[in-house]
């Protein structure tokens, strides 16, 4: 079929996947050839995630084949996926984080290593052979996110892996631990092995994918050499439609002085003081665990901290719990969506209506409809994709999970909304689409807090911005005017850098 | 394209089946035993089994809303031993409904202590609940023993007018059994606050997911003290149920009630995970548990074997509860 001439060793055929409510996977054909990087894009909810728990064998499909190394498989295990030589590396590492690297490298198999000297010199090999310096002795526990990944790819290559599937590792790297990344990549490709790379980010894809397929609501629009592609067509083809700028214009109208915070102290932060506007966008630059969320949490009344003072509209305003919070006028949407935003098994409506109890009580009774109606209201307004307002928010993609909480907060409108990555393993159609609901209630008169690890859209979205480094604020700056390598290097808590 | 609609077909078929599979295996239960045992269906036998679900009923409607809110509650067995002897002693010197009245008030108190414990400690796990909880069923049950002296109370020591348990014991209000109508009363009761209450869905969101709730701003210290009293109460009920059926109080008496509650919650479909669940499911897990208890006793089966039944079919509703969320 194609010119390329090289061997398949991955073919999947018409795969369907049908979830009560969702077609997950309508007729997806793919075919992943030796040696070879294969792309997959697309918006969250297209289906990629689907797709690669079929292949590992944690779901099954419900028609299609699918054809890897040369064998049919059917009814597959995640375990006999792996002994086959199909290793998939989740977003979400699977690590056993009290044991060392090279346990977790050959986990469960210390007999067939002749014990642990044998499997800490086999990890060994392993780890070299993708050029990694991780002793096999450390503990699992102490490593960076980017370490961990390597652990997960010699543990891969512990099993003669003939492809390696990676589900977005690159959501939690710096730039240049993602450096490492892609030198591994192209070293595994060198030794023969294939590579899957889920991705929503363009720039890795056009840095080292062969070939890249668009998927998009559960179809695949198309697969190319990546020369074929330009960056706007790629775009086009994962949502449908074009975009013309990833950003929207800041907002326009920040007025007076809406909050005052004054020290925060806790163990980790240290004197925080700064101050709100109306209708701004107000973005914490800071490296993870600079302290960035602990200071939102802090402000929230989500962790107990004393001795601070909140001040809204120049009146002394005590919180000392979310609930105060909330009547306060603020809004939070947490960083971890699953474990801190949803109650994922709950209908879409009633994780809507969770903050606007008192709009649909009356005398401690339900009323039905008008919760109905805060769930339609919202759905309509953020154009949420579901089928009803009645389904599990669990069967949701991401970006319309996260639009869910959103309208929960738009439902009681706060005065002050706190977004704590709020675009976290989101497709760039919904990101955008969250910038200009930011844009719309900063200029409603509202005022946003925004953290994100992505520096790119700290800084184009905000009207101002604060670096946080150890614990304490470094800077403060406009990025309209300052250099984004200003920035950083008083986020990196470079002396100086402070102006 | 027809292939995929009668497996999607078969598919939601099955999941009907696993939601009702508690009232399938109660009607083929009821099928079997009265094909091997004509007696099962004897008008004694039925009026026995209604007398017989009373307590466990009681106390197992308000596990419910514990293990929905995600926690779970094993000081129950104590607040039975505690309720019964003081309710009891009260009779004569009180008279019977002010001795009603403190002994479900006792229950409360007892049930929300755990509450209390839990929130002040910041224990928020359902298995440091489970110890919490674990370790005042033993304190309950020793005030129990110290206040009786450790002996059993009986109705016929008592001069003072004592109807009311007399009634809620044997007595019948046309062809139902007083303590039915309780039952009744109090199904409809909790059921409305599950479905048609603030609180409820408070409670069901705190199950769901703590972090989230709280951080949406919903009251979850709140909920939790309010569902260990509901248990408390239900347990005192219980109690007082029991203690009127047999007439006679013993320290020990609520010995078992706190596991067979659990028991016939999750059998009956109510998942500890929390979040989920009903107190309809929890009354089809008590019926299955009791008939089936009832069904080994008329089969003559030793009571040995009828635990390891129970074990059994709770490892299997758990087993299901898991394959459900997959």
């Amino acid at each position: 079929m194609d010119s390329g001439g090289s061997e398949v060793i991955l073919s999947i055929k018409d795969v369907c996947k049908s979830f009560p409510g969702v077609k997950a996977l309508d007729k997806v054909s793919i075919d992943v050839k030796r040696a070879m990087v294969h792309g997959i894009v697309g918006e969250n909810g297209a289906g990629k995630s689907t797709l690669m728990k079929i292949l590992s064998g944690v779901y099954e499909k419900d028609s299609g084949t699918v054809v890897f190394d040369g064998q049919q498989i059917e009814h597959t295990t995640p375990q006999q996926s792996m002994q086959r030589g199909l290793a998939i590396i989740y977003q979400e590492l699977n690590l056993v984080n009290t044991m060392s690297v090279g346990e977790n490298v050959l986990l469960g198999r210390f007999r067939e290593m002749k014990g642990m000297r044998g499997t800490h010199a086999r990890a060994r090999e392993l780890l070299d052979r993708i050029g990694s310096k991780i002793g096999t002795t450390r503990l699992v526990s102490e490593l960076s996110v980017s370490e961990k990944q390597m652990v997960e790819i010699a543990k891969a290559l512990s099993f003669e892996s003939k492809l390696i599937i990676m589900d977005e590792p690159s959501s939690s790297l710096t730039a240049e631990e993602m450096g490492e990344l892609v030198k591994i990549i192209r070293q595994l490709k060198d030794q023969g092995i294939s590579i899957i790379y889920i991705s929503h980010k363009l720039d890795e894809i056009f840095e080292f994918c062969d070939n890249v397929s668009v998927m998009r609501d559960g179809r695949v629009i198309d697969t190319k050499p990546k020369s074929e592609y330009t960056r706007n067509e790629l775009i086009m083809q994962m949502v449908g439609r074009e975009i013309e700028n990833e950003y929207p214009e800041r907002p326009q109208r920040v007025g007076e002085v809406l909050m005052e915070v004054h020290s925060i102290n806790t163990r980790k932060l240290h004197d925080v003081s700064f101050s709100l506007r109306k209708g701004e966008i107000l973005g914490f630059v800071g490296l993870v665990g600079a302290g960035r969320t602990e200071i939102v949490r802090a402000l929230f009344g989500a962790d107990k901290v004393r001795g601070h003072q909140v001040s809204i509209e120049g009146k002394p305003t005590p919180i000392r719990n979310p609930r105060d919070a909330i009547g306060a006028g603020f809004g939070f949407i947490p960083e971890d969506r699953k474990l801190q935003g949803l109650v994922l098994p709950f209908s879409v409506e009633s994780n809507i209506s969770m903050a606007s109890f008192r709009k649909f009580t009356r005398l401690g009774f339900i009323r039905k409809s008008v919760e109905k109606e805060i769930g339609t209201r919202q759905v309509k307004a953020l154009s949420v994709k579901t089928p009803s307002t009645k389904v599990p928010v669990v069967n949701l993609s991401g970006g319309n999970q996260q639009k869910c909480i959103v309208g929960r907060w738009l439902e009681i409108s706060p005065s002050i909304l706190i977004m704590d990555e709020p675009t976290k393993g989101i497709d760039v159609g919904a990101k955008y689409e969250i910038y200009m609901l930011m844009k719309e209630i900063a200029e409603r008169g509202g005022a946003i807090i925004l953290i994100s690890s992505e520096l790119p859209e700290v800084l184009n979205m905000s009207n101002r911005v604060l670096t946080v480094f150890e614990g304490r604020i470094t800077g403060e700056f406009d990025p309209k005017v300052t250099s984004a390598d200003k920035i950083m290097s008083a986020a990196l808590g470079f002396d100086g850098a402070c102006s | 394209m027809t292939a995929q609609g009668t497996n999607s077909a078969i598919r939601v078929g099955a999941s009907i089946l696993r939601d009702y599979l508690v009232l399938v295996m109660i009607a083929a239960l009821v099928a079997l035993t009265a094909l091997i045992e004509p007696k099962f269906l004897s008008p004694e036998n039925l009026t026995n089994i209604m007398f017989q679900f009373g307590p466990l009923m009681m106390v197992a409607l308000g596990t419910t809303f514990v293990i929905i809110g995600g926690f779970i509650d094993l000081s129950i067995a104590g607040t039975i031993n505690l309720v019964a002897v003081v309710t009891i002693s009260l009779i004569q010197p009180m008279g019977q409904v002010p001795a009603l009245l403190t002994g479900l008030a006792i229950g409360t108190v007892c049930g929300a202590l755990n509450s209390v414990l839990i929130l002040s400690s910041g224990a928020l796990t359902q298995a440091e609940a489970l110890f919490m909880t674990f370790g005042l069923s033993t304190v309950y049950s020793a005030i129990a023993l110290l206040y009786s002296h450790g002996s059993t109370m009986h109705f016929w020591d008592i001069t003072a007018s004592k109807s009311v348990f007399q009634a809620i014991g044997s007595g019948s209000l046309g062809f139902l059994s007083w303590s039915f109508v309780i039952f009744l009363i109090s199904l409809a009761a909790l059921w409305v606050f599950q479905e048609m209450t603030a609180e409820g869905r408070a409670v069901r969101l705190t199950g769901g997911n703590k972090t989230a709730a709280r951080l949406a701003g919903v009251r979850i210290s709140r909920s939790i003290v309010v569902i260990y009293a509901i248990g408390g109460f239900m347990a005192a009920l219980g109690a007082i149920v029991l203690f009127s059926r047999v007439t006679t109080a013993s320290p020990v008496i609520g010995v078992g009630y706190e596991t067979n509650a659990i028991l016939a919650v999750v059998v009956g479909g109510t998942t500890l995970k929390g979040g989920k669940g009903s107190v309809l499911r929890t009354v089809m897990g008590v019926l299955l548990v009791v008939l089936m208890s009832n069904c080994l006793n008329l089969l003559g089966v030793s009571t040995y074997l009828q635990v390891v039944a129970e074990g059994a079919i709770l490892t299997f509703a758990i087993w299901l509860d898991n394959r459900k969320h997959m």
